[in-house]
C-alpha cells in the first residue's frame, strides 16, 4: 500500500511541463547570459536620466568631437558636441521599445489570421494564404521606406508598419500547427459538447500552439530591432532630435574621417542586444522543444533568414 | 505536371495582379492622396484642375489604376516627376549594376560555402562547424551596414587596401579589374549574411543523406570514403540545396538597398532609397512592381526546378510558394 502511496505522491509532484522548460532554460548558459544582457540594456533604458547628467538632444559646439576619455565625457562628444555615451543610452529606449511592441503586434496579427486560416480552412484559408503570398513577394524594405515617405516619418507610423511587413511568418506556423490540431480528439469532443469555435481556437488550440510562437516572437525582436537601425540609418526612421543607434551611425559615417571611433559604439550595442535576444530564443525553443537537439534548427535558420534578409540587408 | 505547372502560373499571376493592386492602393491612401503628392504646389484652383485632367487625377479610382497597369504592361512605367526622364531609363541601368553585384556575392558565397559546409557533415563538432556555427549566430545579429561601415573605416580609410566606395574609379569605367577592387568589400558584407546558412544547408543536406542504407551498404561494400561523400552521397544533398539556391534567386535584385548605400553603389536599392528622400513615386512603385516580378516569377522557377530535379516531390500538393 505505502509504495503505491508514494507513488502517487511522486506524479502529484512531477513538475508541469513549463516547469521542466523553466529549469532546462536555466541550465543553458548561452540563453542565461542573454536574459542577463536584456536586463542590463532593460536596466539601462528605464533609468537613463539617472545614469547620465547629460541631454541627448543638447547641442554644445564649445565641446564638438573630444575624443574619448575626456573629462566628463567618457566616449568623448560628436560633431555637434553631445555626449556620446548619453546618446548610446537613451538608444537603448528606443530599440527595446520598438523591438517589443514590434513582435507583439506583429504576433497578434500573425496569429489571428492564422488561427482563422487554419481552423476553418476551405475558402478562408485559400484567400488569406494568397494574402500571405503577396506580402512575402514585396520586398518589406522598400514597403517600410515606401509607406515612410508617404506617411511621413514617425515612431507610430514606423512600428505600425514593420509590424505590417512582418507578421506573414507567425501566420504560416500558426496555420500549419493549426491544421494538425484540428483533427485531434479532443476538438471533436469540445465541438460535440457545443463549444464555439472561438472558445476552441482561443482556448484549447491556441494554447497547444504557444511554444512556436513564443520562440518566433522572441526571434522577430531582434529583426525588429535590426530593421529600426536600418530605417534610422537611411534617414526614415527616428528623427533628428531624438536618438537611436541607427541614426548614430548614419552621422558616424559622414564624420568619420574626424572622428572614426564614432561607428564603433552604436554598432557594437545593437549586435550585442541582438545576439542576447537571438540567444534567449535559442534557449526557448531547447527547453520548450526537446525533440530538436541540433545547435541551429533547420527551420529556425529558415526563420532567421527570411526575417533577416528581407528586412536587414 | 502540366495540371501544377499551370495551376503554378496562374497563381503566380493572380499575386501579382494583388500586389499591383496593393501597391497602387497605398498610393491612394497617403494622406492627401496622390493629388497632393503628384501635383505642383501653389498653383491657381483652376491650373491645379488642368493638371489634373492632365495626370488623369480627375478620373474615378479604378480607371486610373487601370490605365496605369495598362501603361506598366506595355513597358511604359511614368516618367521621373521632376526631370521628365522615363522611369525606365534611369532604372534598367541600376538593376543590371545590382545584378553584377548580387551575382559575384552569391558566386563567391557557393564557392566557399559548398566545400565547407561538405567538410562540416564529415567532421561534425569539429572547429571548423563550431565556427561556422559562430558564423552563423553573429551574422544574424549583425546589421550588414554596420559591418560595410566597420570595413570602409579598417580596410579603406586606414589601410587604403579597398576603394572606399562606388562602383568605378574617376575615368575608368569599364575597366574589369578596377570593378573587381570595388566589389571586394561590398562582396564581403553580403556574403557574410547569405555563408552561415549556405554552410548549414549543405552540411544538414549531406548529414541526412550521409545515415540512409545505400550509404551503409556503399561502405560495406569497400568503397573509399572519398568516392561514397562525393560521388555517392553528394549527388543526392545537392537537391535540395539548389532549391534553397533557387529560392534566393530575387535576392539578386532586390537584397541590398542597404550594402549599395552604405557603398554608394550605382544600383537599384540605392535609386529606391534616393528616390523615396526625393519623394519620387513613380519610381517607387516601379521598383516596387519590379522586384515583385522578379520575386514571383524565381519562386516559380525554383518550385519548377524542383519537381524536375526530385520526383519524389508530390506534385498535388496544395498551396505552394508563390
Amino acid at each position: 500500500m505505502s509504495a503505491s502511496d508514494s507513488a502517487l505522491q511522486a506524479v502529484k509532484k512531477s513538475p508541469g511541463p513549463w516547469k521542466i522548460a523553466g529549469r532546462k532554460f536555466v541550465r543553458n548558459p548561452y540563453a542565461m547570459a542573454g536574459v542577463f544582457v536584456l536586463l542590463f540594456f532593460v536596466f539601462v533604458a528605464i533609468f537613463a536620466p539617472i545614469l547620465t547628467p547629460y541631454d541627448p538632444a543638447k547641442i554644445d559646439l564649445m565641446n564638438a568631437n573630444l575624443p574619448a576619455g575626456s573629462e566628463g565625457h567618457l566616449l568623448g562628444t560628436d560633431e555637434l558636441g553631445r555626449d556620446i555615451l548619453t546618446r548610446l543610452i537613451y538608444s537603448t529606449r528606443v530599440s527595446l521599445t520598438v523591438g517589443f511592441s514590434v513582435a507583439l503586434a506583429s504576433v497578434l496579427i500573425g496569429t489571428v489570421i492564422g488561427a482563422i486560416s487554419g481552423y476553418f480552412g476551405g475558402w478562408i484559408d485559400t484567400i488569406l494564404m494568397r494574402f500571405v503570398d503577396v506580402m512575402y513577394s514585396l520586398p518589406s524594405l522598400f514597403i517600410n521606406i515606401l509607406v515612410l515617405t508617404l506617411w511621413g516619418s514617425s515612431f507610430g507610423y514606423m512600428i505600425m508598419v514593420l509590424s505590417f511587413t512582418s507578421w506573414m511568418g507567425v501566420a504560416r506556423l500558426v496555420r500549419g500547427n493549426f491544421l494538425q490540431l484540428r483533427e485531434m480528439q479532443y476538438v471533436e469532443a469540445a465541438k460535440a459538447i457545443g463549444v464555439s469555435n472561438v472558445s476552441i481556437i482561443f482556448r484549447h488550440l491556441l494554447r497547444n500552439s504557444i511554444h512556436p510562437i513564443i520562440v518566433y516572437a522572441t526571434l522577430m525582436v531582434g529583426s525588429a530591432i535590426l530593421s529600426e537601425s536600418a530605417l534610422s540609418y537611411l534617414g526614415l526612421g527616428i528623427q533628428a532630435p531624438q536618438t537611436s543607434w541607427g541614426l548614430m551611425l548614419s552621422n558616424a559615417q559622414e564624420f568619420m574621417l574626424i572622428q572614426p571611433q564614432l561607428a564603433l559604439y552604436p554598432g557594437l550595442c545593437i549586435l550585442v542586444l541582438v545576439l542576447a535576444v537571438n540567444f534567449i530564443g535559442d534557449g526557448l525553443q531547447n527547453a520548450l522543444n526537446p525533440k530538436e537537439k541540433k545547435k541551429i534548427p533547420m527551420r529556425r535558420l529558415q526563420q532567421w533568414r527570411n526575417e533577416y534578409l528581407k528586412s536587414a540587408n | 505536371m502540366t495540371e501544377y505547372l499551370i495551376r503554378r502560373i496562374l497563381q503566380s499571376v493572380l499575386v501579382l495582379f494583388l500586389i499591383s493592386v496593393l501597391s497602387f492602393a497605398l498610393m491612394h491612401a497617403a494622406p492627401g492622396g496622390p493629388t497632393q503628392i503628384m501635383l505642383s504646389p501653389g498653383l491657381s484652383q483652376e491650373a491645379l484642375e488642368i493638371q489634373k485632367r492632365n495626370l488623369g487625377l480627375d478620373q474615378p479610382v479604378h480607371i486610373q489604376y487601370i490605365r496605369w497597369m495598362g501603361n506598366i504592361l506595355q513597358g511604359d512605367l511614368g516618367t521621373v516627376f521632376k526631370t521628365g526622364i522615363p522611369v525606365g531609363d534611369i532604372l534598367w541601368p541600376t538593376v543590371g549594376n545590382t545584378m553584377i553585384l548580387m551575382g559575384a556575392a552569391w558566386l563567391v558565397t557557393l564557392i566557399v560555402a559548398l566545400p565547407w559546409g561538405i567538410y562540416n557533415s564529415t567532421r561534425v563538432y569539429s572547429i571548423s562547424d563550431h565556427a561556422a556555427n559562430f558564423i552563423a549566430y553573429l551574422g544574424f545579429a549583425m546589421p550588414t551596414f554596420w559591418f560595410g561601415i566597420i570595413l570602409q573605416k579598417y580596410l579603406a580609410l586606414k589601410l587604403k587596401w579597398f576603394p572606399l566606395s562606388d562602383m568605378w574609379s574617376f575615368g575608368k569605367k569599364g575597366d574589369i579589374g578596377d570593378l573587381v577592387w570595388h566589389l571586394v568589400m561590398p562582396v564581403t558584407v553580403l556574403s557574410l549574411s547569405f555563408l552561415a546558412s549556405y554552410v548549414k544547408y549543405a552540411r544538414a543536406s549531406m548529414l541526412e543523406v550521409l545515415h540512409m542504407d545505400y550509404i551503409r551498404t556503399a561502405r560495406a561494400k569497400g568503397v573509399k570514403e572519398r568516392v561514397v561523400v562525393f560521388r555517392h552521397a553528394l549527388r543526392n544533398a545537392l537537391i535540395p540545396v539548389v532549391t534553397i539556391i533557387g529560392l534566393d534567386f530575387p535576392l539578386l535584385v532586390s537584397g541590398a538597398a542597404l550594402t549599395e548605400k552604405v557603398f554608394n553603389w550605382p544600383g537599384m536599392g540605392r535609386l529606391f532609397v534616393d528616390m523615396a528622400l526625393a519623394r519620387e513615386y513613380s519610381v517607387l512603385m516601379a521598383i516596387v512592381l519590379v522586384t515583385a516580378v522578379f520575386v514571383v516569377f524565381g519562386n516559380l522557377l525554383a518550385d519548377i526546378l524542383y519537381a524536375i530535379v526530385d520526383p519524389r516531390v508530390q506534385l498535388s500538393r496544395k498551396g505552394g510558394r508563390a
